[in-house]
């Protein structure tokens, strides 16, 4: 099969012998961004939306679907421009799921297990892995960030939803409590006492909630999915302003 | 990019020491040493502070006004501002201080190669004190003021994470802005101007800092201090995003890295071998 100049020229570029460029560099990147990109995401989705990540019982059917996707799109659609910019990866989203799973998992574990003794079947974190999967599919298919704004970010909030309902669901099953039907996660919210946060219930599913036929978490993961697009071009602007735009700067002057 | 081995040809001058085996400019003993180095040793006091934490932050940790609280935390809290405030003042000094005469010698390719991978060791150093007081330390502070009641702005939360990492923050950002024009000065030499990837790097740092007395001041407040996610936290996550022009830096560096290969080729008369 004929090969076109480009790829030709494209693959001696890849295989050129450096004299002091090896892959140590590619590690060391790789390895000491995923520590700035872990921080970055978590401390976004802490601050955010962190409330709803910490406790079971405030994985609610109102807020959490809408302003968790919206926090955690954020530096992975930075993270996502950046390498897609770089090296035409469509990794950045994954690559920032992955490293603040991580961060967010040691945080879960040393700090609100090991240290304040919550089980971790209380504090345990959401993940994003599965829907940034999803979310780099779609720049890879589209090679777009307008059609990954919009196809992307819902695609990320809807599967984000549906790989969290999983481990949550457990957590959603009836039981009795004191003469009352309530579920496990609301028994775990009463019973591991958390002397700083809101009265029971008083934020976390106000509303009519429980009365509306459970369609409200229908209606509250497609205003999050039209949130998260408007969260993906934040993580956009993070990149392109703050990231990428003193490269160029720094280049006329060089 | 392929691998390859450790460079025999190019030596330094005969001004400059050459290196032992396992100690060249891009050995991970050798240029990449800093990394290591200093990337375990903050993650080894931020380990030992948590340690100290689990025997003292429940007994003696929870009430400002005794006497324990003053005899392990306040302490602790003293010992940190001046032992950071202390090691910035010696290390940026050392950096001007030397960086002047450093800056006055024409380096060697392998020196420069060397120096570039000392910079991405102190990135590195900077992305591991970004994760520590924007994940690890939150992540407790999180855990601790929605459990215990605050009596201070000194919790046992606060102490390593507002005053002694976030300081460390700007000593990185700083220092590696220092060393970068000293050191690497056909990148970020002062007659090029201040950059700003740095620019937003340092002010990531610094805005981190003051938002200190901001936050504070919003705990003082009954009601904001029941939710994590309260407004007056947000300003931490802004300043945070200034961090992104550390991506910047790589960038910068690696463009001078190609540079210098460039120049290698020119000198040896040749464009080094392509395997097609």
């Amino acid at each position: 099969m004929a090969v076109d100049s480009k790829t030709l020229e494209l693959r001696a570029l890849l295989n050129k012998q450096y004299r002091w460029i090896d892959r140590k560099w590619d590690l060391v990147f790789w390895v000491t961004a995923a520590f700035v990109v872990g921080a970055a995401a978590d401390i976004t989705k802490q601050l955010f939306a962190g409330d709803w990540d910490f406790w079971t019982d405030w994985k609610d059917r109102q807020w959490w679907p809408i302003i968790t996707p919206f926090a955690i799109i954020i530096i992975g659609s930075a993270l996502q421009y950046i390498q897609w910019l770089a090296w035409r990866f469509p990794t950045g989203m994954t690559y920032t799921a992955v490293a603040m799973f991580l961060c967010t998992l040691i945080g879960r574990w040393l700090q609100w297990g090991a240290f304040v003794y919550y089980p971790m079947n209380f504090v345990w974190p959401a993940t994003m892995v599965a829907a940034a999967i999803f979310a780099d599919w779609v720049l890879l298919k589209t090679k777009s960030f307008v059609l990954t704004s919009i196809i992307g970010s819902i695609l990320f909030a809807v599967t984000w939803w549906i790989s969290n309902y999983i481990p949550l669901a457990p957590y959603l099953q009836p039981a009795q409590w004191m003469d009352r039907v309530v579920t496990v996660a609301d028994i775990q919210g009463i019973e591991y006492v958390r002397s700083q946060t809101p009265e029971y219930l008083r934020i976390i599913e106000h509303g009519s909630l429980r009365t509306f036929l459970g369609e409200t978490q229908y209606v509250s993961l497609v205003f999050g999915a039209t949130v998260a697009i408007a969260g993906y071009w934040v993580g956009q602007f993070i990149a392109r302003a703050l990231a990428i735009w003193p490269i160029g700067r720094f280049m006329k002057k060089w | 990019m392929t691998d390859v081995a450790t460079p025999t040809a190019e030596r330094p001058t005969a001004d400059e020491p050459e290196w032992k085996p396992g100690r060249g400019p891009i050995d991970w003993m050798g240029g990449w040493r800093v990394l290591w180095f200093g990337s375990l040793a903050f993650l080894a006091l931020a380990a030992a502070i948590r340690i100290f934490q689990q025997f003292t932050a429940w007994t003696v940790g929870i009430d400002a006004s005794s006497r324990d609280f003053g005899l392990y935390y306040r302490s602790l809290f003293i010992a940190e501002v001046i032992g950071v405030t202390a090691g910035t003042l010696i290390w940026w000094g050392y950096l001007v201080r030397k960086g002047r005469t450093v800056v006055a010698k024409e380096s060697s390719h392998p020196e420069e190669v060397r120096r570039i991978a000392v910079f991405w060791g102190l990135i590195g150093i900077t992305c591991v004190i970004l994760y520590i007081m924007a994940s690890f330390w939150p992540n407790q502070d999180g855990s601790w003021h929605q459990t215990a009641v605050r009596d201070t702005a000194l919790t046992p939360s606060h102490i390593p994470m507002f005053f002694l990492f976030f300081p460390l923050g700007i000593t990185l950002t700083v220092g590696t802005y220092l060393y970068g024009r000293y050191w690497l000065p056909k990148v970020y030499g002062a007659e090029k101007g201040f950059p700003w990837s740095f620019f937003f790097l340092i002010a990531a740092s610094v805005t981190e800092m003051a938002q200190v007395a901001m936050n504070e001041w919003g705990h003082s407040l009954w009601i904001t201090e029941e939710i994590f996610a309260v407004p007056f936290h947000w300003p931490f996550v802004f300043y945070g995003w200034l961090a992104s022009g550390i991506f910047a830096l790589w960038a910068e560096t690696i463009i001078r890295l190609l540079q210098i290969e460039g120049e290698i080729e020119a000198e040896a008369g040749q464009p080094a071998e392509e395997v097609a």
